[in-house]
């Protein structure tokens, strides 16, 4: 069993499997058509010059979050997941 | 015959603009969506088959009604049932903007689908299988596109004119056995309990239910036997939280996202290796830890000298012709037909300056919507926020209020509009409210005039203080209303994308600025215009008053006074000037000098119109030349404009000396920095957000510049200044 962290504690240049999405409804949806689903491996990019927001590459395509939103996200950082 | 409608949906940064605008060229017109403050585009476009209507819906990721876009494009889906759907993907990011092609496939609405972009995807190594794409979405069209640079519009049109003649293809996403059991139950319930689902289709209708989509929860409510079948529903959805653990409309989404990526699996042939892009290396650099913030003030500072400076001596034009040759032409045209005087005087004084009103923001604003659009369409707009929000969070902002912002020390007009770039109406809305709290260029003169007369070598510290001021009541306001009427939201969330980097189509961009510019000349400048005859009525009436005070503008101004007694400032030219300010800022100082020095005396020679015209011309010429000079002075280190003649005016501070006091000067001036916006920025208020914002926006000002100013006169007073 690995345990999974919150999206924005995941460093640059890592990448993680999504586990949980949490967050109100609203914001949840969101984060979903955005494609950020279970199961989908995600990648923290960079944060910007004053340290938040953050951006990730998900699908392919580059995704700026605060901290305070990708909070929400559990993932399991690569690597742990074979250890 | 009536008319065949089709829509145009896509994702925002998919290219859906350049798309509109390579189909209809200038056969398109702007306004809003009723009763929103989003634009809606319409135009016409002609194939060979006949001709289409084609209406822009706004940009959206999915249909579930998160942001007022969403709401606006599902809503006009459902109600007005477009003929056919032309949906725009940006094909190097397939797999995200499909989600938005199943939720209009499940709408059962003939889709016609344009990969956008392709060039960006070949450009990779990659390649789509279109046959297969077509076969899995039910058989509709897929055709290729790269808009900006006019591939495949042609073909576009035809297949949307087309299908729109087709009936909507078979499509159906499986929702796994769990889910379609309780579809299926909810369905047959339709007939069993007689509810009649009108336009919208059953099974979508039957998803939205289970998935607890509010808007149609209310919508079904209000229709026969919706609350039977809202409870039936409800016992549906909470059986599969139940069975899966999970809330319908993650699990739906989640099945979407599977059906899209056995899609993608099927037809994207992607390279095996990751390369790195030039978007990557272009971000490197624009979004470096050291170097992005210095990028992106120097961006800043570029624009801005442009929109301010650059469209200053075109400004200056439009102004002489519109008071020169315009006015001189009116006036004897007037005289050869022997109009009234009161007429004669209205048509000149009232309505002719009200056009130049009007007209004196075109240069500017054109400058300012083609930056705007190149900032939008290159990328680099996304990064600005990236870089900023940090930052702008503070005061409750978005990263990509800064942009409105930093216009706003030029003029509060563009600012206002520079807002559309925010994603969020939340967002918008404050920061078009804080905007006008930028000390705007034609503040300035009134600075230096008292700042010269009353505080001589100090004048510069106090000038500055005024600008220091208005962004500290700024970010005061921000945290006040970020509290009170405008509570962040949900779409206020940070959820950006960063697009990938591009050129910019030029037509497009062109097309933009000549849009938006119209726009304002019939929104904004009727409220100027209508603005400028009621303080033309205000000067001339009762008819035939010889001088200002004992008109009604005087009279008004007279009344105003105990108002600002407590100020300092409790005199009717005070008042006066304050009236004349709100119809711009700058007429604060003309109006003090007209009352205290006299006004300038008018020409009594008529200049002939050969003259004038050649001085026109010649004023155009020069225009262009001195904005040249000015765009070279942009660059560090070159300074080839003229240094700017001091504003001295000795006749009027010794004037002003005789009423004011330093302490009641200042008072004067936080007033001036602070209190309502002027009639231009108030008629692009009322544009963009509607009338209550405006008069929200302008009480509040009021209030607030009241408050402040009295707290520096009478607190002043306290400390033992005078």
């Amino acid at each position: 069993m690995t345990e999974s962290i919150q999206l924005h504690l995941l460093a640059p240049g890592k990448r993680g499997v999504i586990a949980h999405i949490g967050g109100t409804g609203a914001l949840r949806r969101r984060f979903v058509e955005m494609g950020i689903v279970k199961g989908e491996t995600i990648l923290s990019e960079r944060s910007a010059p004053l340290g938040d927001p953050v951006e990730y590459l998900i699908k392919g395509y580059h995704l700026a979050l605060r901290k305070e939103e990708a909070a929400h996200i559990q993932v399991i950082p690569e690597g742990e997941a074979h250890a | 015959m009536p008319e065949t409608v089709i829509a145009l949906a896509g994702n925002p940064n998919a290219g859906k603009t350049t798309i509109f605008n390579a189909l209809t060229g200038l056969h398109q017109h702007t306004g809003n969506w009723p009763g929103k403050t989003v634009e809606k585009k319409e135009g016409e476009v002609e194939t060979r088959d006949g001709i289409f209507h084609l209406v822009d819906l706004p940009g959206a990721y999915s249909l579930s009604a998160y942001s007022p876009e969403e709401v606006i494009a599902r809503a006009y889906i459902l109600e007005e049932r477009p003929r056919a759907v032309i949906n725009v993907l940006d094909a190097s990011n397939l797999e995200r903007n499909l989600y938005l092609t199943a939720q209009l496939l499940e709408l059962e609405t003939p889709v016609v689908l344009a990969l956008n972009m392709m060039d960006d995807l070949q450009k990779n190594g990659a390649s789509i299988n279109t046959a297969e794409l077509s076969r899995l979405l039910g058989g509709i069209p897929v055709l290729t596109t790269t808009a900006n640079k006019g591939k495949g519009i042609q073909e576009l049109a035809q297949k949307a004119r087309r299908a729109a003649e087709q009936p909507a293809p078979a499509f159906q996403l499986d929702y796994g056995s769990k889910v379609e059991r309780e579809i299926a139950k909810l369905i047959a319930a339709f007939d069993e309990i007689q509810f009649d689902a009108g336009k919208y289709p059953r099974r979508w209708l039957a998803i939205k239910l289970l998935e607890g989509d509010e808007e149609i929860l209310s919508r079904v409510k209000e229709m026969p036997a919706g609350e039977n079948l809202l409870a039936r529903a409800e016992r549906g959805a909470a059986h599969l939280r139940d069975m899966l653990g999970e809330d319908v409309d993650l699990i739906t989404a989640d099945r979407r996202y599977g059906f899209i990526n056995g899609v993608t699996r099927q037809t994207l042939r992607r390279p095996q290796m990751d390369r790195i892009t030039l978007t990557d290396r272009v971000d490197d650099v624009v979004t470096h830890k050291w170097f992005g913030l210095p990028i992106f003030f120097l961006v800043m500072y570029v624009m801005f000298r442009l929109v301010i400076d650059v469209s200053a001596p075109f400004l200056d034009w439009t102004d002489s012709v519109i008071n020169g040759l315009f006015a001189h032409s009116a006036h004897a045209l007037l005289d050869l037909i022997a109009t009234p005087a009161w007429l004669h005087s209205l048509l000149v004084d009232g309505i002719v300056s009200g056009v130049g009103g009007v007209l004196v923001f075109v240069p500017g604003l054109l400058v300012l919507y083609f930056f705007l659009a190149l900032l939008e369409d290159s990328g680099y707009m996304s990064r600005a926020a990236f870089v900023m929000d940090r930052f702008m969070r503070v005061v409750g902002l978005h990263g990509k209020s800064f942009i409105p912002m930093i216009l706003g020390f030029g003029c509060a007009v563009p600012a206002v509009y520079a807002t559309r770039t925010i994603p969020s109406l939340r967002d918008r809305i404050l920061t078009a409210l804080l905007v006008p709290l930028m000390s705007c260029s034609a503040r300035l003169p009134v600075y230096v005039v008292f700042g010269i007369a009353f505080f001589g070598a100090q004048a510069g510290t106090v000038i500055w203080a005024m600008y220091a001021l208005g962004i500290l009541i700024a970010m005061l306001s921000g945290m006040v209303f970020t509290r009170t009427l405008l509570k962040p939201d949900v779409s206020s969330a940070f959820v950006l994308e960063l697009p990938p980097y591009r050129t910019p189509a030029f037509k497009s961009v062109l097309i933009h600025m000549w849009e938006n510019a119209q726009e304002f000349i019939r929104k904004a400048g009727t409220t100027i215009l209508a603005a400028s005859v009621i303080m033309w009525l205000l000067l001339n009436l009762p008819w035939g008053v010889s001088s200002q005070r004992d008109s009604y503008f005087g009279k008004l101004s007279g009344a105003l006074a105990p108002v600002f007694a407590p100020l300092g400032f409790g005199n009717w030219e005070a008042g006066g000037a304050l009236v004349g300010g709100f119809m711009a800022k700058e007429i604060v100082v003309s109006s003090l000098s007209q009352i205290y020095v006299g006004g300038a005396p008018q020409s009594a020679q008529q200049p002939n119109l050969p003259s004038e015209l050649k001085q026109t011309a010649q004023g155009f010429v020069n225009a262009a030349l001195r904005s040249g000079r000015i765009l070279i002075s942009i660059l560090p280190g070159v300074d080839v404009t003229d240094a700017q003649g001091a504003a001295e005016d000795t006749a009027l501070s010794a004037a002003l000396r005789q009423r004011y006091t330093p302490l009641s000067a200042a008072a004067f001036l936080v007033f001036v920095l602070l209190y309502v916006p002027c009639v231009a920025t108030l008629g692009a208020l009322r544009q963009e957000f509607g009338l209550s914002w405006a008069l929200t926006s302008a009480i509040y000002q009021t209030a607030v510049a009241w408050l402040a100013a009295l707290v520096v006169f009478q607190g002043g007073r306290l400390l033992g200044f005078s």
